[in-house]
């Protein structure tokens, strides 16, 4: 005779997830914004050095007005095996190419065909020229500094003039 | 003929839809920014000419070897968190007062006057020069180049609102010599001072003369590079021509 009268069968009911989608594209949206999508895996470790008062790179990786070099020991132990009997400990990657001779992803003379490839394909209409086009070199805080001048002399013989030193900046970001 | 009702779509997948693009987001982009320093290489010449000389006083050599020892100015230095403030001292011991005796670059001071007799003659040199028969186009483009940074300075002295621009020598630069066996990380630390003592440098004198850091300025200027930043950059270009960032880096031969 109650007034609540329980029905045994009722179970827990069902939660609305109607608005489930709009959760989940909320948080893709987020990411979408404060991420930015990653070249590709080098195959060299880099752990960077830390400086101060650098300058972002995020404005020219949107335009693709940047190319990225890797300097650092391999990953692959058999590769590093190899190279380490002529002598290479530290390696150049460079990002995004397709070579028929693998040996060629680790030369320093082929940065020009690289490097030349990279602006060349770019459309017409965002090219900027090349002295602008920035070469930006993740080195590894071991690498010998003279792997650096090598680039550099590289990017001097084909006239691309803008380089960056990339560090881990932890202070104002 | 009764009307048919629209069936509803069931967007009950829509979630694992959305799902499934927002870990394809996550897979394949990146937190973490770059950061580097932005360097420009010099331009290949083939030299015919002997080096110019220039004066020890106006040289400031970072010197680290294959053991990463560093040296500053001929003498070892033990911690390299120091090279920035030797790079002020460099920069700002002769700035108020110039010390002939000292071993530091001197500074001269040149009135609105003088420069806008010196875009006068610039000009007619380069209106000359355009005028010969047969001058190279290098040299005609260099004269107006000579003749733009007059005309840079003259308009950072009216933005700075003082009687004269004092001005660093025009050799006085910062070599950073290094051997081929030298640590990036080494390399990266002097980078890193060199950065930070024209950070501190510009930073005072942006306070002193429109009362916002540096930072601010700079900044600014990055996030709106189209509409009103001309003033911005005016400001930059001021800043810059005060403490100009001449770094060279020296190739190493050993």
């Amino acid at each position: 005779m109650s007034k609540f009268k329980k029905d045994g069968k009722k179970g827990a009911p069902g939660v609305n997830t109607s608005s489930l989608p709009d959760i989940v594209f909320m948080l893709l949206f987020f990411f979408m914004v404060a991420t930015t999508s990653k070249e590709s895996d080098p195959t060299v470790k880099v752990v960077q050095p830390e400086g101060l008062r650098t300058t972002d790179m995020t404005p020219y990786k949107q335009r693709s007005e940047i190319d990225f070099l890797y300097l650092g020991k391999p990953l692959n132990p058999a590769r590093a095996a190899k190279y380490k009997e002529r002598g290479m400990e530290f390696l150049l990657f460079m990002d995004n190419v397709a070579q028929s001779n693998p040996d060629d992803l680790y030369n320093v003379n082929s940065i020009r065909r690289w490097k030349l490839d990279k602006f060349e394909s770019k459309p017409a209409r965002m090219s900027e020229p090349i002295e602008s086009v920035i070469t930006c070199v993740k080195a590894d805080q071991g690498t010998p500094s003279g792997m650096v001048f090598d680039i550099r002399k590289e990017l001097q013989d084909i006239d691309a003039l803008t380089i960056a030193y990339a560090v881990r900046d932890n202070g104002n970001i | 003929m009764a009307k048919r009702e629209i069936p509803e779509i069931n967007a009950g997948s829509m979630a694992d839809i959305a799902f499934l693009l927002l870990i394809f987001f996550l897979v394949t982009t990146t937190m973490d920014k770059d950061q580097a320093y932005v360097r420009s290489i010099p331009k290949r010449v083939e030299v015919t000419t002997p080096p110019v000389d220039v004066e020890q006083r106006d040289i400031l050599a970072i010197r680290a070897n294959s053991k990463n020892e560093l040296m500053v100015r001929k003498e070892l230095m033990s911690n390299a968190d120091d090279i920035s403030e030797r790079v002020v001292e460099f920069y700002t011991f002769n700035e108020l007062k110039n010390d002939v005796a000292s071993n530091f670059p001197l500074y001269s001071r040149i009135s609105l006057l003088e420069i806008e007799g010196r875009i006068k003659s610039a000009s007619a040199d380069a209106e000359a020069t355009e005028a010969t028969p047969g001058a190279s186009k290098d040299i005609i483009d260099f004269k107006y180049t000579i003749l733009k940074e007059w005309e840079n300075k003259k308009r950072a002295l009216q933005l700075y609102g003082k009687p004269e621009l004092p001005e660093i020598s025009s050799q006085a630069h910062v070599r950073i010599e290094v051997q081929k066996g030298t640590e990036y990380s080494l390399f990266a630390k002097i980078q890193s001072e060199l950065e930070e003592a024209i950070f501190v440098l510009r930073d005072k004198a942006a306070k002193e003369a429109f009362g916002e850091s540096y930072g601010t300025i700079k900044s600014r200027y990055a996030v709106d590079k189209k509409k009103d930043s001309k003033m911005d950059k005016e400001k930059l270009d001021l800043l810059k021509i005060l403490y100009p960032d001449k770094f060279i880096e020296v190739t190493p031969k050993k």
